[in-house]
């Protein structure tokens, strides 16, 4: 089964493919936007989503996919930095991320993605729009100028979400070790 | 005064008083606390990770998913001040609740 979707949230992409997954829909493949399932027992694979540091070498990279596949982890499919683990029920509960610690520099890594893309959109919101309004035929820079605002604002919305999660987080950490 | 360490630090450094691989620390790990720690397999490789910038373990031979870890003698330090550190919890623990004679 092939679907179209559009994901800018990625708790809302995992939370949707374990749905999927629970209902005997198994992601085996994503093609751009179209995500490919694989009919299966209902809830026999766990999936779980994870963004990497931007800055790691392939090499790292490497090293972390075989430990991954070391503990019974499959790589299902990986775009740019986005990696998309499944593994089997019968090997238990699947969580990359045990301890608050661990969760917290999960969150401040995704966080630091988020700022660069918004960043990055937003300069080239106010180059565009400057090139628009100083030559106002300039249809086309304009056009750019929207679409990376409409992408600042799209991306506002994991963001916000993370720093959400976050929250809650230091708030456990502030009673709890663990 | 050295940092607590978090439990699953200490746990794998307790690990690797033998060396092993990072799926045989996850596995140990669970088996000692009878499936309570549970580490995930990202908080693992972060903390072998930062453990080896540190120098509380060094890698030894062997490439990938086969690479082996093992604990320091400054590593072996810092899991004993620790333990002193559980020690003195406990000890605190013990005597109040001993003192109000519920145990």
């Amino acid at each position: 089964m092939r679907i179209f979707k559009f994901f800018f949230d990625d708790s809302k992409e995992e939370q949707w493919i374990n749905d999927m997954a629970s209902k005997g829909w198994h992601l085996k493949k994503i093609r751009f936007s179209f995500y490919y399932f694989e009919q299966g027992e209902e809830g026999e694979y766990e999936y779980r989503l994870e963004v990497l540091d931007h800055f790691l070498k392939g090499k790292d990279v490497k090293e972390y996919l075989d430990f991954t596949e070391s503990a019974g982890i499959e790589l299902v499919q990986k775009r740019l930095n986005w990696l998309y683990f499944r593994r089997h029920k019968s090997k238990g509960p699947f969580e990359l991320y045990s301890d608050a610690s661990s969760k917290l520099t999960y969150f401040n890594r995704m966080l630091s993605i988020y700022y660069l893309l918004i960043f990055i959109n937003f300069l080239a919101v106010c180059t565009n729009g400057a090139f628009a309004l100083v030559e106002l035929t300039y249809d086309l820079n304009f056009f750019i100028s929207v679409m990376n605002l409409l992408a600042v604002l799209l991306l506002i919305v994991p963001t916000i979400n993370v720093i959400k999660r976050k929250r809650i987080l230091k708030k456990e950490m502030a009673m709890f070790e663990n | 005064m050295q940092q607590p360490l978090t439990e699953g630090v200490y746990y794998i450094l307790l690990a690797l008083y033998e060396p092993r691989h990072g799926y045989g620390i996850m596995q140990i790990v669970e088996e000692w606390s009878d499936g309570r720690v549970k580490l995930g397999a990202g908080t693992t490789y972060g903390a072998l990770k930062n453990l080896q910038e540190k120098k509380f373990i060094e890698t030894l031979a062997g490439e990938g998913r086969k690479k082996e870890y093992v604990i320091t003698s400054l590593g072996k330090q810092i899991v004993e001040a620790e333990v002193t550190r559980i020690k003195e919890l406990y000890n605190n623990g013990r005597k109040i609740i001993k003192a109000e004679g519920d145990l």
